[in-house]
C-alpha cells in the first residue's frame, strides 16, 4: 500500500464523519422544530 | 456581567442561535489554513516521509476528545449539583461530538499506525483507554436517552460521566507509565520538538477542531431545548 491509501483513509473518513454530524444536526433541529409545530397545533385544537 | 442570566434556556437558546455560525465560519477558515499548513507548506518527514501527515486531523481530534470529555462532565457535575436544566442539556450535547473526535482520532490513528508500526490496531494503553473513552461516550449518550423521564437520564448519565473522567489521566499518561508502542507527546507546554511549519499546521487544525465543536454543541443544545421545552409558552411564541 502506497502511503497516498493511509492518507486518504484517514482524511477521506474524517471528511464523511464531519458530514454525517452536520447533516444529524441539521435533521435534529428539523425534527425539533416540527414538535414545536405539533404542539402549536395541540394548542391550537384545544 | 450576569452569567446566571444565560443559563436561563429561553436566553441561552437565542445567544447559541447568534454565536454558532460564527463559530462554524472560524472553523472553516482554519481549517482550511491549517490543510494549506500541513499538506502544503510543512516538509516531509525524514523518517516516515508523507504519511505522517495524518498527524493534522490524528492529534487535533485526540486533543478534542479528551477536552470534550472533561468539559461535559464538568457540565455534568454542575447538573448534578446544582439541578440545573441547561448544563444536563449541554452535556448531552457535547457527548455525540465527543464521541465523534475520539472515532476521528481512533480511525486516523490505525491508518498511521499500519505504515509505520506494521499494525493498525495493538493492546496498547493509550490505544485502549482511548477506546474505553469512545465507550464511555457511547454509554452516556446510550444512558442519557434510555429514560422515559430525560431528568433522570440526565441524573444516570451524569453519574457516567462523572466516573469516566479517571479515563483522561490514564490516557495522557498511559505513555508513560507503561511501555507502550504509541510515541510520547511531541507538543508539550515546556515545547515542542516539532519543525515549526508542522507545528503551526496542528495547532491550526486544533483551533479549528475546537471552533468546530463549539459551534456543533451550540447548534445541537439549540434542539435539544426545543424538545425539552416545546410545551412552554416561550418555545410556541417563537
Amino acid at each position: 500500500m502506497t502511503h497516498e491509501f493511509y492518507l486518504w483513509m484517514s482524511y477521506g473518513v474524517s471528511a464523511v464523519v464531519v458530514a454525517v454530524e452536520i447533516v444529524g444536526l441539521a435533521m435534529r433541529r428539523r425534527s425539533a422544530l416540527r414538535g414545536v409545530e405539533e404542539e402549536r397545533d395541540l394548542e391550537a385544537q384545544d | 456581567m450576569n452569567w446566571f442570566y444565560f443559563s436561563s434556556p429561553s436566553t441561552f437558546y437565542r445567544f447559541a442561535g447568534r454565536l454558532a455560525p460564527w463559530f462554524f465560519a472560524l472553523a472553516a477558515l482554519l481549517t482550511a489554513a491549517g490543510l494549506y499548513m500541513g499538506l502544503v507548506v510543512a516538509p516531509t518527514d525524514a523518517q516516515q516521509g508523507e504519511v505522517y501527515r495524518v498527524i493534522f486531523i490524528h492529534v487535533p481530534a485526540a486533543w478534542m476528545s479528551m477536552f470534550l470529555y472533561f468539559v461535559m462532565a464538568c457540565y455534568a457535575g454542575l447538573s448534578l449539583t446544582f439541578n440545573t436544566r441547561l448544563s444536563a442539556m449541554m452535556a448531552r450535547a457535547i457527548a455525540p461530538t465527543g464521541a465523534m473526535f475520539t472515532f476521528m482520532a481512533l480511525w486516523t490513528g490505525a491508518f498511521w499506525g499500519r505504515p509505520t508500526w506494521g499494525t493498525y490496531w495493538a493492546w496498547d494503553a493509550r490505544m485502549v483507554s482511548e477506546l474505553v473513552l469512545f465507550f464511555l461516550y457511547v454509554g452516556f449518550i446510550a444512558l442519557a436517552n434510555a429514560f422515559e423521564d430525560p431528568r433522570r437520564g440526565d441524573r444516570a448519565a451524569s453519574l457516567l460521566a462523572l466516573i469516566g473522567v479517571v479515563n483522561l489521566p490514564i490516557i495522557y499518561f498511559s505513555v508513560q507509565w507503561w511501555n507502550t508502542l504509541h510515541q510520547g507527546s511531541s507538543v508539550k507546554f515546556t515545547g515542542s520538538t516539532m519543525h515549526i511549519a508542522m507545528l503551526q499546521g496542528m495547532l491550526l487544525m486544533a483551533f479549528a477542531s475546537w471552533m468546530y465543536a463549539i459551534g456543533a454543541t451550540l447548534t445541537r443544545v439549540r434542539s435539544v431545548i426545543l424538545e425539552r421545552e416545546r410545551r412552554t409558552r416561550w418555545v410556541r411564541e417563537l
